[in-house]
């Protein structure tokens, strides 16, 4: 494991809101044939809508101030777009964050368990994860069908409110086919992994046992 | 129910689930039991929704964005040759240096994370050939980056904010005072430490070298000049200081310092956005429980339970030190933030106390609960930044956590080193 690597791997356990140059690999999946190219282009999607929101958001919020004191005139759809892209930013994140094991977690009393009870819980906390996005998913497609059946625009820019929120099921799904490929991978690898390609990696000597 | 709640939340917390399994299962099982059955689900959604709308979190993602391309880029490293230039040569100078370093990249970036990473990677060789003792040198990092979560801007605050409904500027501004207190305690302390331990001083640098530096560290000084004159003098919301802030550190890395190219800024805009991801489901989830827990009435029920009404104002401040401090020795200070205010909101109110005092505050017991052992969570950042074992790492925190309890007890008797900025800001 290069340093960099381990690096990447030992922020992802204690990183909350800041930031870091640890690299973010490309990601690429570990799933055989057909599947893994699939998961892969839906990674490589999921990591352009991320940036892509972020430097859309930075360029309509940077307008939106020049706009305001320069020439006196607000963007009016400025706030509308802010929210999509939020929305897009958060839901194609989530999903990002659990390919490459960044979501933050408390993992001090984890990383003391022996090994073995330390993958059962790693199973354990994958399934339940995946359980509950699952759930989400269902329950925010529910939603937008409600949304969709009350008609509602976005006052400034008439988009129907519900195709804003087609990403919130999906970045539900996303994550918790995530999680779910890291318990099936924790089952069938003999090491532990905090997402399906990223190795859990706290301490290197208990990893060789 | 809500002792179920808490108890499965803290269970899930501690054996390592992601943080927002526990925020979702509690907002589940509270959907659950008081709607009895399923049906309320989309409500759920629909306030994790809710959560992440407001505009002013706009600001989040836009600090982060424009803290991320610095420090891939000069402005650390420009600023930490300037306070040495200015304070290197006193006594125990290299570590004033760092504190006060750490307190300038603070308010440039906001997040104690990358504090650590740019000012505290740079210094901790320094310090160590300098004759500073390892535990002493890593506890100075932490606590001093902690200053970075009073001193604008900061995520927390911006949270806070959001979800207690408080001015975001005013909040800013008021965390400078109590913010610059620590600092200068940390200075007096470190002051001592090297006297004490006899530690070698450094050169004094010329004026001329002091001259080089100022010019040197002008333009990242822009910054705080964005930041806090923008806000203090009432030009740009924090949301469009942030705006500013990105548009700066664009124009700076990119075009003057020539560190950033297209495919860097792509890049950093990537990991900015899976941080961002990564926090606002966080702020949905606590959003979708705060929400049913507010509707079972559980803080009343909580808050009458410890008996705060007969507390009066410096008994509930007190009882909320201890809350938050205690919530962030074992959680991210984001969801402590957004567990608890919701729970205190009420009592708040009903003592009237001021909204802006009780977020500083709040602010202040997350700074010291992140450094605080057993599982404060820049311990670890210090763990995984510099490879040092979790005791060297915690050994030397105890007289930094000792000043800050003593800023906390100033603050809640003297209100005013808090808000006598912002009330001069803000004309009350």
């Amino acid at each position: 494991m290069s340093e960099d690597e381990k690096r990447s791997q030992l922020q992802s356990q204690t990183d909350t809101t800041g930031t870091d140059d640890a690299p973010l690999e490309v990601y690429q999946s570990t799933l055989p044939g057909f599947l893994g190219t699939i998961d892969t282009a839906i990674g490589r999607i999921e990591s352009l809508f991320l940036a892509v929101g972020v430097l859309l958001m930075a360029a309509n919020t940077v307008s939106n101030v020049i706009g305001r004191y320069i020439f006196q005139n607000s963007i009016f759809f400025s706030e509308e777009l802010n929210r999509i892209l939020i929305i897009l930013i958060t839901f194609a994140g989530i999903s990002y964050a659990a390919r490459q094991g960044r979501h933050i977690r408390m993992s001090a009393i984890f990383d003391a368990l022996p090994v073995k009870p330390r993958k059962v819980l790693m199973i354990i906390i994958a399934l339940v994860t995946a359980v509950f996005m699952f759930g989400l998913a269902w329950y925010s497609t529910q939603y937008i069908l409600t949304q969709a059946g009350r008609g509602r625009v976005l006052p400034s820019l008439q988009i129907p409110v519900w195709m804003i929120l087609v990403w919130v099921p999906f970045g539900f799904f996303m994550t918790g086919l995530q999680y779910a490929l890291t318990a099936i991978k924790n089952m069938i690898e003999k090491d532990i992994y905090l997402s399906t390609n990223v190795l859990e990696g706290y301490d290197d000597e208990e990893l060789e046992i | 129910m809500a002792v179920t709640i808490f108890s499965i939340m803290i269970v899930l917390l501690l054996l390592g689930f992601p943080m927002m399994i526990p925020l979702i299962v509690g907002a589940f099982v509270g959907f659950y039991s008081l709607f009895g059955g399923m049906g309320q689900m989309e409500t759920m959604v629909q306030q994790m929704m809710a959560g992440i709308r407001p505009a002013s979190l706009i600001a989040v993602p836009m600090f982060i964005f424009a803290a991320d391309i610095m420090t891939r880029g000069q402005s650390a490293g420009r600023l930490i040759d300037l306070v040495m230039a200015f304070v290197g040569h006193l006594r125990g100078g290299l570590a004033v240096s760092t504190a006060a370093a750490c307190t300038m990249f603070g308010a440039v970036s906001g997040s104690t994370q990358a504090t650590v990473v740019a000012i505290g990677g740079p210094l901790r060789p320094r310090m160590q050939k300098a004759g500073y003792n390892d535990s002493f040198i890593l506890a100075l990092i932490v606590n001093s980056s902690d200053i970075a979560f009073l001193i604008p801007p900061s995520i927390g605050m911006i949270i806070y904010g959001v979800v207690s409904n408080t001015s975001i500027a005013e909040l800013f501004i008021a965390g400078i005072g109590p913010g610059l207190l620590i600092l200068v305690l940390f200075s007096i302390y470190s002051w001592i430490y090297a006297v004490r331990n006899n530690v070698p001083t450094e050169e004094r640098a010329t004026w001329s070298e002091r001259a080089q530096s100022l010019k040197r560290a002008l333009w990242p000084m822009g910054f705080p000049a964005i930041i806090i004159g923008g806000i203090y003098g009432g030009i740009f919301s924090p949301t469009e200081a942030a705006a500013a802030c990105v548009f700066y550190a664009i124009i700076l890395e990119m075009l003057v310092f020539k560190e950033l190219d297209f495919k860097g800024l792509y890049d950093t805009a990537k990991s900015t956005g899976l941080i961002t991801a990564v926090v606002f489901i966080l702020v949905g989830a606590g959003a979708a429980f705060s929400w049913v827990i507010s509707f079972a009435q559980i803080p009343q029920a909580i808050l009458a339970g410890i008996g705060i009404d007969e507390m009066g104002q410096i008994g509930v401040l007190v009882v909320i030190s201890i809350a938050f401090f205690i919530g962030c020795m074992f959680v991210d200070p984001i969801v402590v933030i957004l567990v608890l205010v919701p729970i205190f909101a009420p009592v708040v109110n009903a003592v009237g106390l001021d909204p802006v005092l009780v977020g500083t505050i709040i602010t202040l017991q997350v700074a010291i609960g992140s450094a605080t052992p057993p599982f404060g969570c820049d311990i670890f950042t210090a763990i995984a930044v510099f490879k040092r074992p979790y005791w060297e790492v915690i050994r030397g925190t105890p007289p930094f956590i000792l000043i800050l309890f003593c800023v906390s007890a100033l603050l809640i008797f003297f209100p005013q080193i808090a808000l006598f900025l912002r009330d001069m800001a803000f004309a009350k």
